[in-house]
């Protein structure tokens, strides 16, 4: 029997319709494609992209050289332009502005063929503090509300380039999506004076059906309403809304449970396309009781069609608490294969 | 003379875009595919490249980065009638982005730039 579940914080609801059987492989994935020519992205081609903002390097290696680990530059070709005043204007009912933004592109690694999922814990800090810094630095600017942060992997999850990048986007505008989160948290701290997030993740530890993974500061799980298969969260066990606040410490700690938590994902599902985003508070928000910044990553195994984008509805084929079970295990038996061989050599 | 090799796969685009080059006293080339433009590439050794994205067969941003391989040295031009194509960071690879238009000042500028002829704007 289908069931439908409502989404807690935007009260969005979904269908969970178990069709296909249980098995990760019955999703049709698709897989990388071979990639050859040219990076911009490797080292030794800085010169194909605009001077970087931000650059973490072990030695004392001048600016736009070789020798970095992380690196960020704007987008060469941005969907908004940092340079100029915001201007608005309104045409009848219809309310336009100039497309004012910054736009720019984190290389996660200098390695190419170096997936996000196998950075380890330690690079993948690196990659987080990159995300944090570049927020710091354009909150200091007062023509941008928010920083969407955001990773593409996969041609079907929209990457153009399979050298590891994420992007981020500075707007002037909140997005309608945060604007929704924000205002259903909202509602439920008038009511309750807790923090969703915060119940949410004592209720998910507490219940145990859908925690995928967790260390002393942060947790993953699945949502009680996922919009696709196998989709996680991961959120700082202790309240804070604010990304930009978390301490190195933290970072690390962050770092190795996203690892693990896309580990547990590529182990049960090879190759998958995904996204993942940012979910944090507005630039110069102070820090918001309602609100808990939280990662969401969405891999791509279902299509978007007719009836989600009339109904905003989605079908998930596979209940998160099964899922959970898959991803607990997917690891597991990894670690079983590899620790059998190493017995037996 | 400096020689242009110009990849596209509408004819119109190909004699419009010759003549004017032509009359502003360059060589050009035509490839009318990206797989034709790769070999005219290797064979003819152009000085600078125009390169349309949208085509039949092997697509502009594939070719980019396959010439740059083969020589990074060379600039190439992305020519297209889209926007879009801005988003895929494999367009990084090449030296301008030049929207197709029926004013083609800014493709013949941006040529002059990158072969030298003329500084930055």
């Amino acid at each position: 029997m289908p069931e439908l579940r409502k989404d807690p914080v935007l009260g969005r609801w979904i269908i969970i319709s178990k069709s296909r059987g249980d098995r990760p492989t019955d999703f049709p994935v698709e897989g990388y494609q071979e990639e050859n020519g040219f990076c911009p992205l490797c080292p030794g081609n800085e010169h194909s992209t605009p001077p970087e903002v931000l650059a973490f390097r072990q030695g004392a290696d001048a600016p736009n050289q070789p020798g970095w680990q992380v690196r960020v530059v704007p987008n060469k070709f941005p969907a908004l332009i940092i340079e100029g005043d915001l201007s608005k204007e309104g045409v009848g009912l219809y309310d336009m502005m100039n497309g004012i933004g910054a736009h720019e592109v984190i290389i996660e690694s200098p390695n190419h063929d170096e997936s996000f999922i196998d950075l380890t814990p330690e690079k993948m800090y690196q990659v987080f503090k990159a995300y944090r810094e570049r927020i710091r630095d354009l909150e200091k600017d007062p023509r941008f509300k928010y920083v969407m942060v955001f990773k593409n992997h996969g041609k079907a999850a929209g990457a153009s380039l399979s050298h590891p990048h994420s992007q981020l986007i500075a707007l002037p505008i909140l997005p309608r999506m945060i604007v929704s989160e924000l205002s259903g948290a909202k509602s439920y701290y008038r009511y309750k004076e807790r923090c969703l997030f915060c119940d949410m993740i004592r209720q998910e530890i507490q219940m145990d059906e859908r925690v995928v993974c967790q260390n002393e500061r942060f947790i993953t799980i699945m949502p009680f309403a996922p919009r696709t298969p196998f989709e996680m969260w991961v959120l700082p066990k202790h309240h804070n809304s604010a990304y930009c606040r978390q301490s190195d410490e933290d970072l690390l700690l962050l770092a190795e449970l996203f690892s693990e938590s896309m580990k547990r994902l590529a182990a049960c599902i090879p190759n998958v396309p995904y996204n993942f985003v940012l979910h944090t508070e507005p630039l110069r928000s102070g820090g918001m009781k309602h609100y808990h910044y939280h990662f969401e990553i969405v891999p791509k195994m279902t299509s978007i069609a007719g009836f989600e984008w009339g109904s905003g509805f989605y079908i998930n084929p596979m209940p998160p608490e099964e899922a959970t079970t898959l991803l607990r295990k997917s690891l597991d038996s990894v670690k079983k294969e590899a620790d059998e061989k190493d017995t037996a050599g | 003379m400096k020689k242009i090799l110009l990849v596209d796969n509408e004819e119109n685009i190909q004699i419009v875009y010759r003549e004017e080059f032509e009359n502003d006293g360059y060589q050009v080339v035509s490839a009318s595919n990206g797989e034709e433009g790769l070999i005219k590439f290797s064979e003819e050794k152009p000085d600078i490249v125009i390169l349309d994205i949208h085509m039949p067969g092997l697509g502009g941003v594939e070719v980019l980065r396959k010439m740059k391989m083969l020589d990074p040295t060379v600039p190439v031009i992305l020519s297209s009638a889209y926007q879009e194509f801005k988003s895929d960071l494999g367009t990084w690879a090449s030296d301008a982005y030049i929207l197709k238009s029926g004013d083609i000042g800014a493709l013949k500028r941006t040529v002059r730039e990158l072969l030298g002829e003329i500084g930055a704007e």
